[in-house]
């Protein structure tokens, strides 16, 4: 019976890896030009000036995951150490090395930020910055900075205000962006390594200025830009996350 | 083995009471809660590189700070000496006082052991830095929010932690302390289930 099962997962495994291995430039990276980006709250100040990059042209996947899985058990469902994942980890898939082949190419959600980390680790890559982030989603199809775009804009704003679909469409079903990059808006949210650098909390709606006793907040002063309705939504997302989370609408790419 | 004061000299070591324990104690029957699982490797305001498992069998009352900060942090480190002030010689045989750096490119051990002596913390308080990498993940694993600002410094959550001898979290205080009577209390109580 075990071992019927096992062939079973096995199957399914092989199967998926083929799957994954056929997709065309499943890995591949372009380079993102930099720019300079203001983080929300940060005044006049705070304007970061980011270096260029290499970018994962698509999020990752749930086939790419589970050879992640594969070759790290440790970070499979059964075994991810709760430190490290809330008890929502993976939990779309059906097993620690399963789940409906037709997710095969949906990005992979229910990830906590260690996973999201430890996985582009071995790659070879690392997790953007928020800074690199949003350079890159700043670019619509055919401008690299499409910031002052109302038609771009909309677009952002429409997919944010629509519910996620109960099962998510695969990588590459939105726009390819000025740098070859697909999937920044309208597909899922995405880590950053420096999500946690979003210091809003529930203390500080009233003034938009920090609780001085919970955070040593002398850099916040203010948004830099809330008319960016859209960047805002994002930065308060990324606030009300913890690193263990895993939600089913969050997901990840890698740069390096 | 494992087991090592806070203290790094063989005299102190010693004097650590509790090496029996350690060595009843089943390996492997780690909560998956602890932070004993991080990969990480930490050098001390002393230049020694160690591993959080090194605090195994201690209560350790941690906080992360960074050394240049003028505001936020001397208050922390301050409420900590005070708990630090509040438990007798006996129990802080068993207790350790962690700083842990989020400014790993300017806290050197040099830098770090000069605010300890700024600070007057004794032999029982360890400051240590450690890579970008695990520093974040630091951060993360103790919800701590960190921003980075333009003139080095950073905007940070005000958390004192206590872990427990397996390295689990078992109480987070966010803000200062007016009144660090909970904090000591924490600290018996983890030491008496210890």
């Amino acid at each position: 019976m075990s071992h019927r099962l096992a062939h079973l997962g096995l199957a399914l495994i092989l199967a998926l890896a083929a799957h994954g291995q056929q997709r065309p430039g499943a890995r591949q990276m372009v380079r993102v030009q930099g720019g300079a980006y203001l983080p929300l709250y940060s005044g006049k100040t705070g304007k970061t000036e980011v270096k260029a990059f290499e970018m994962d042209i698509f999020p990752v996947t749930n086939a790419d995951f589970l050879r992640f899985v594969q070759d790290y058990p440790e970070w499979s469902r059964s075994r991810i150490k709760p430190l490290f994942a809330d008890s929502n980890y993976l939990r779309h898939w059906q097993g620690d090395l399963a789940f409906d082949p037709a997710i095969a190419r949906s990005p992979v959600v229910n990830i906590s930020w260690f996973a999201a980390k430890k996985y582009c680790e071995c790659q070879g890559k690392r997790l953007p910055e928020t800074a690199e982030w949003e350079v890159a989603a700043k670019a619509s199809q055919t401008q690299a900075d499409a910031g002052s775009d109302p038609a771009y804009y909309q677009y952002v704003l429409n997919w944010l205000t629509k519910p996620s679909p109960a099962v998510l469409p695969r990588v590459g079903s939105t726009f390819r962006n000025y740098f070859g990059v697909y999937d920044l808006h309208g597909l899922v949210w995405e880590w950053t390594w420096d999500f946690n650098s979003a210091l809003s909390t529930g203390e500080s709606r009233g003034n938009a200025s920090l609780d001085n006793t919970l955070f040593c907040g002398g850099g916040a002063l203010g948004s830099g830009n809330m008319t960016n309705y859209a960047s805002f939504m994002r930065f308060a997302m990324r606030s009300s996350m913890k690193a263990k989370y895993c939600v089913p609408n969050l997901g990840f790419r890698c740069v390096k | 083995m494992l087991l090592t004061s806070c203290r790094e000299d063989p005299e102190e070591k010693s004097k650590a009471c509790c090496s029996k324990e350690t060595a009843e104690k089943v390996p492997g029957e780690r909560s998956g809660e602890s932070l004993f699982h991080l990969d990480q490797e930490w050098t001390t305001q002393r230049g020694k590189t160690l591993r959080l498992e090194q605090f195994r069998d201690r209560i350790v009352v941690a906080a992360m700070i960074f050394t240049h900060c003028e505001s936020a942090c001397p208050r922390i480190v301050s409420d900590m000496k005070r708990i630090e002030a509040s438990l007798s010689e006996e129990e802080l045989r068993k207790v350790c006082f962690l700083l842990l750096s989020m400014d790993p490119e300017r806290d050197s051990p040099a830098r770090m052991n000069a605010f300890a002596l700024e600070h007057g913390l004794g032999p029982d308080w360890t400051l240590m830095r450690s890579s970008a990498s695990s520093t974040m993940e630091m951060a993360n694993v103790l919800g701590v929010r960190v921003q980075k600002l333009e003139d080095g410094g950073f905007d940070h959550s005000n958390v004192i932690h206590i872990l427990d001898g397996e390295g689990v979290i078992r109480y987070q205080h966010h803000g200062f302390s007016e009144d660090t009577e909970p904090l000591v209390l924490a600290v018996r109580e983890f030491l008496d289930s210890e």
